[in-house]
């Protein structure tokens, strides 16, 4: 079969304008970045700006404030994501079983809602609800004789609140994904295997999961990419604090860039995370088809 | 012909003289603003209560010259990097707003213009400006850079020490404490029972950290950031001894003090939570309504504790400057409104409506300390000021990035007042450095 030919001027008119957006949001930006990452380039002293090669790239490797923020990154990103995929999958697992059609239907719609909540807001509602003195949380666990805990003043417990807000806000988008993935799985293989074996792992593990292989994968990348660049939510909880107990690396970077003014360190440090996403997704997508295959 | 030329040169004289005399007693602010009417000025408002009292007086303004004031809100958080964009981007702000940390940054930036450029401008400038009314430490530190000055100071304030005196009261005390060490070893252990606090010291990791906590414990107790050289001074004895006060204070303030930002602070002390709280001075008119505040009958202010170098309050507060950037109609429009705002004419409206003016002249009117009771313990705080509270050098939004971050975690005991102020030191050098300030490309100048 002989290909169509498709004239020059109707692929530049279909290819052209998202060629032209791309460009324009994504490569052009990301150049100047680059651009900046190699210049010390402070807003408040533009004067100075001047060619230092890698020098920005090197301070970034060898700052240890950096690579603690990295650590609490990847610590969030280690316990919400496994977390947030055990959860999605149990609901995905429970609203695929049969009957009950319209309670499904509720819950469905109903997950969608913290998908559907505002970064910035769920951070502000964390900053009310789990204030100390006058927090709804607080207050629910005076009833049940348990002190106040000090949710955003302790180190500890402030982590452990945005890895909860976390978990809160994303554990649904993982159970929509899997439960989309549960149903490409045909009826009759399914049907077939629970006539085999009444172990639901069993069915889970040899007919259902390599269904929800793609819909993982999916997840990982875009769970990873997005904890790696979470910010909002954190900012207007914690700030990053108390101390540095939840500084990010996203905070991290827009502290030196737009607190500090120091737009080349800033640069080189997005640089920098931005190289280390795309290793893990190409990681994510290597490790997880070849288990498919 | 010699006669002639003389009576020339004194007809002359004497014309100026008149024409200089009748402009002089003729200015008037609506017919300034003739030739600008219809110019829209644009500046950075915070969400403070002076701001709200400014915007409250601004239709008197636009009524009477036809200028128009457009109003950008902004949390003080974002307030610097709003304005530095668009200041670097060459964008339509024609008023910068200078907390005094900043004007180093402004002015060696050439983002804003000297006050002189419109002083010397009788068109422009109000006979009745009477520059040295105002509070000189405040004028100087908020407004002045290297012998010039650029702003006029608009939203001002000296730390106080607000009290609920009730709570004193029921403890057995008679007043607030003179000295730190008082509010510790005799306040703090009788105040802090039942779920109450003695005190609390604001301490969020933002510039609060930096200049309500940090700072304040550096002062009275003799240390500071810099030496005389620009080298770090946090090693010092007395820096260290400030710090290590603020470790033992914290046994007597709320938990999770380390999180608390001023609506916190002020909301603990309006709640009856804490006893006592040093804060601005502009949180006064929030501390003394009823709306807010279900202390207002027992409310009581008091300058800031002393330490064994002094009193050395905390000093913050903004002026209002012409922006370069804007155009010749739009400059002369934002001074005109610059000078009204602050003038000695509004200085009682301002005040009345919730601002803190920082004219001399307005507090020695009849009533005013009676009816605004904070007003003796501001102006007594506005005598003993330090200037270099915090460096007003254009690295310090760069420095104050890291005492946030290490001031938080001595705090928190993750550090100890050595160590933390060993790397808050060295952080500190290698941004002052790189400035140029030991190699002597830049003068050091704070």
């Amino acid at each position: 079969m002989s290909a169509v030919s498709v004239k020059r001027s109707t692929l530049i008119g279909f290819l052209g304008p998202s060629i032209f957006a791309l460009l324009a949001i994504g490569i052009v930006p990301l150049l100047y970045a680059v651009w900046t990452s190699l210049h010390y380039f402070n807003l408040t002293k533009l004067k100075n700006v001047e060619f230092i090669g890698i020098e920005n790239y090197a301070t970034v490797l060898t700052d240890s404030v950096f690579w603690q923020a990295m650590g609490r990154t990847f610590t969030l990103l280690g316990i919400a994501l496994p977390i947030q995929i055990a959860l999605g999958l149990g609901i995905a697992l429970l609203l695929h079983q049969p009957g009950l059609s319209f309670l499904k239907t509720l819950t469905r719609l109903s997950l969608v809602l913290p998908m559907a909540t505002t970064y910035a807001v769920v951070g502000l509602l964390g900053q009310v609800m789990f204030n100390i003195k006058y927090g709804v949380i607080n207050q629910l666990l005076g009833f049940v004789g348990i002190e106040p805990v000090n949710w955003i003043g302790d180190p500890t417990n402030a982590f452990a609140l945005i890895i909860f807000w976390d978990i809160w806000q994303w554990t649904p988008f993982v159970a929509l994904v899997l439960l989309a993935g549960l149903t490409t799985v045909p009826a009759e293989i399914e049907e077939a295997a629970k006539l085999e074996t009444k172990r639901w792992y069993t069915v889970l593990r040899y007919v259902q999961l390599p269904f929800l292989i793609p819909g993982l994968t999916a997840v990982l990348i875009l769970r990873t990419a997005d904890t790696l660049k979470l910010f909002d939510m954190v900012f207007t909880l914690t700030r990053g604090g108390p101390g540095a107990s939840t500084e990010l690396i996203s905070l991290m970077i827009q502290r030196v860039g737009f607190r500090a003014f120091d737009q080349g360190l800033a640069s080189a440090q997005a640089i920098i995370l931005l190289i280390i996403t795309i290793i893990l997704s190409q990681l994510y997508i290597r490790l997880l088809y070849k288990e498919v295959g | 012909m010699k006669l002639s030329a003389s009576l020339h040169s004194v007809a002359a004289a004497a014309a100026i003289w008149c024409l200089g005399t009748t402009t002089a007693s003729a200015w008037t602010l609506e017919e300034a603003a003739k030739p600008y009417a219809g110019t829209t000025v644009d500046v950075v408002f915070l969400l403070r209560p002076g701001y709200e009292a400014a915007e409250a007086m601004l239709p008197e303004f636009e009524n009477a010259t036809g200028i128009k004031v457009n109003i950008i809100k902004h949390p003080y958080e974002n307030a610097l990097g709003e304005q530095v964009r668009d200041f670097v981007a060459g964008g339509d702000l024609d008023i910068a707003l200078i907390d005094l940390v900043w004007i180093g940054n402004f002015a060696e930036n050439d983002w804003i213009e000297p006050i002189s450029k419109f002083t010397s401008n009788p068109d422009l400038a109000d006979p009745e400006l009477d520059i040295d009314d105002f509070f000189p430490l405040v004028l100087n530190a908020f407004g002045g850079w290297n012998d010039e000055v650029y702003g006029l100071p608009f939203d001002n304030y000296s730390g106080l020490l607000f009290y609920n005196e009730c709570m004193l009261k029921d403890a057995g005390f008679d007043g607030p404490p003179e000295t730190w060490s008082d509010l510790k070893d005799k306040y703090g252990p009788a105040l802090t029972k039942d779920g109450k606090y003695a005190y609390a010291l604001q301490s969020k990791r933002n510039e609060t950290q930096s200049a309500d906590s940090f700072a304040r414990v550096l002062w009275p107790f003799g240390g500071s950031f810099l030496d005389e050289n620009f080298k770090s001074n946090l090693m010092s004895a007395e820096s260290q001894a400030g710090l290590k006060f603020r470790q033992d204070l914290m046994q007597y303030m709320p938990e999770g003090i380390v999180s608390y930002d001023h609506a916190e602070a002020v909301n603990a002390l309006a709640q009856g939570d804490i006893a006592l709280l040093t804060e601005w001075s502009a949180f006064y008119s929030t501390l003394k309504s009823p709306d807010t505040s279900q202390i207002v009958d027992c409310l009581k202010i008091a300058p800031e504790p002393t330490g064994p170098a002094g009193r050395k309050p905390a000093l913050g507060g903004f002026s209002m400057a012409v922006a370069k950037q804007a155009d010749d109609k739009e400059q002369a429009a934002a001074w005109l409104f610059i000078q009204w705002v602050t003038s000695k004419a509004n200085a009682m409206e301002y005040l009345e409506r919730g601002g803190v003016p920082a004219r001399q002249s307005v507090y020695q009117e009849p009533g005013v300390a009676e009816k605004y009771d904070f007003v003796p313990a501001l102006v007594e705080s506005w005598q003993d000021g330090v200037p270099e509270f915090r460096p007003r050098f254009a690295e310090w939004p760069e420095i104050t990035e890291i005492v946030q971050e290490w001031g938080t975690k001595i705090m928190l005991g993750e550090v100890s007042t050595e160590e933390g102020a060993q790397e808050l030191g060295s952080r500190m050098e290698a941004v002052l450095e790189k400035a140029g300030y030991y190699d002597g490309k830049k003068p050091l100048a704070q």
